[in-house]
């Protein structure tokens, strides 16, 4: 599936990918914030497939903190937030958290020509009925859940933000310490 | 400033001519501050005009969409031509709707569509909602993906915003293209209802390029 074609895509799009995450966050004056449930919940198990053909089954990820995020790629916020994702899946390497971002309703061609665009290296599963969204309590895109390492829902994220923020990610290494 | 000195600009300060200006004053001292105000300008990124309540707290704000671009969208996602012209004859608009309090002094907002009204023409309709779409999909037999574009795309029907979050998501009003009209947008701010008519909006004109 690493095919050379998909490989160069990837990659000449890194450009405008820094441009647009680098203009974004000049411009982003929103609070880096994430709402503590006030019920948390067991996360819906489920298994996908992502963009590279690879399963993905959630309960595997059990004992790390798993930040689930659904998108699409035609939702404005969910493309801004993308390269911050990307930067934090980078700063977070060799931790006990992971970044798995669900397509909801797209193909993966639609899929693998956005990360011609948005060059990403963690894995963008594909819902593509749309039944994995159902399980959980999403309104509106982007929407982000941040699963504890016992794999329970803790925290949720409305519309997007950079996810590299430092204070955003020490909340997400607080939840490693039992 | 002697005692008699100070009771004589007592008085004067007291007097009948001042208690309009002092009535005034003591309005302003005892009603909450205004909650929001209605910008209007032409939108950075779609280069069409908006209308934007914008609080402390809050920021809605209602950006036009041409026509064209709607078709283009959603027959992009599966929709038939009919059914995407059904969509772009509708006046569609993109909202983004933003909590703006801090982290620090949260404020927990929420709306319901199903409250806001649009008034046109002297006449007033509410807003159709995703739920409503679905039945009008469900009917029409639209394309799976192409209706989870369209439920997706759509602006909540009903949402709760912490701090920090916020939608985008587009706005369909029911009115012809071009048609003028005015939005009563109603949401609560930690269980309070506000309400602003916001005035002066437009449908996008359908501009077809002469050949």
């Amino acid at each position: 599936m690493n095919t050379p074609r998909r490989q160069f895509l990837r990659y000449a799009g890194l450009s405008l990918w820094f441009a647009l995450g680098v203009a974004h966050a000049a411009g982003n004056d929103a609070a880096q914030t994430l709402q503590p449930l006030a019920k948390p919940f067991v996360a819906p198990d489920f298994t996908l497939p992502d963009d590279d053909g690879n399963t993905h089954r959630l309960s595997d990820y059990r004992g790390k903190v798993v930040v689930l995020n659904f998108w699409a790629t035609w939702c404005p916020p969910c493309r801004y937030e993308m390269p911050s994702m990307e930067r934090a899946h980078k700063k977070i390497q060799g931790e006990q958290i992971v970044l798995l971002a669900i397509n909801v309703g797209e193909s993966e061609d639609r899929v693998f020509e956005f990360t011609g665009q948005y060059p990403v290296t963690f894995p963008l599963l594909l819902d593509t009925e749309g039944a994995i969204i159902k399980k959980y309590p999403v309104i509106g895109l982007p929407t982000t859940f941040v699963i504890d390492p016992r794999g329970v829902v803790t925290h949720r994220a409305i519309g997007g933000r950079e996810w590299d923020d430092e204070q955003l990610l020490a909340r997400l290494r607080r939840l490693l310490k039992p | 400033m002697s005692e008699n000195k100070l009771a004589r600009t007592m008085a004067a300060f007291f007097s009948p001519a001042n208690r309009p200006a002092l009535f005034a004053v003591g309005l302003l001292l005892v009603l909450p501050p205004v909650a929001a105000v209605v910008n209007t300008g032409t939108d950075d990124e779609a280069r069409l005009p908006f209308w934007e309540i914008a609080g402390q707290e809050v920021s809605i704000r209602l950006v036009q969409r041409l026509p064209d671009q709607t078709r283009g969208f959603f027959q992009a996602r599966g929709f038939s031509v009919a059914d995407s012209e059904l969509i772009a004859q509708g006046c569609v608009f993109q909202t983004v709707f933003k909590n703006l309090s801090p982290a620090t002094e949260p404020v927990r907002i929420e709306y319901d569509l199903r409250e806001w009204v649009v008034h046109a023409a002297g006449a007033q309709h509410g807003m159709k909602t995703r739920e409503d779409w679905k039945k009008i999909w469900t009917a029409r037999r639209a394309p799976q993906a192409a209706r989870l574009a369209f439920e997706w795309g759509l602006l909540p029907t009903r949402q709760t915003y912490g701090p920090g979050d916020y939608n985008w998501g587009m706005s369909v009003f029911g009115l012809a293209p071009g048609t003028p009209f005015e939005l009563d947008v109603v949401w609560y701010q930690n269980g309070e209802r506000r309400a602003v008519r916001v005035q002066g909006m437009r449908c996008a004109a359908d501009v077809h390029p002469a050949p």
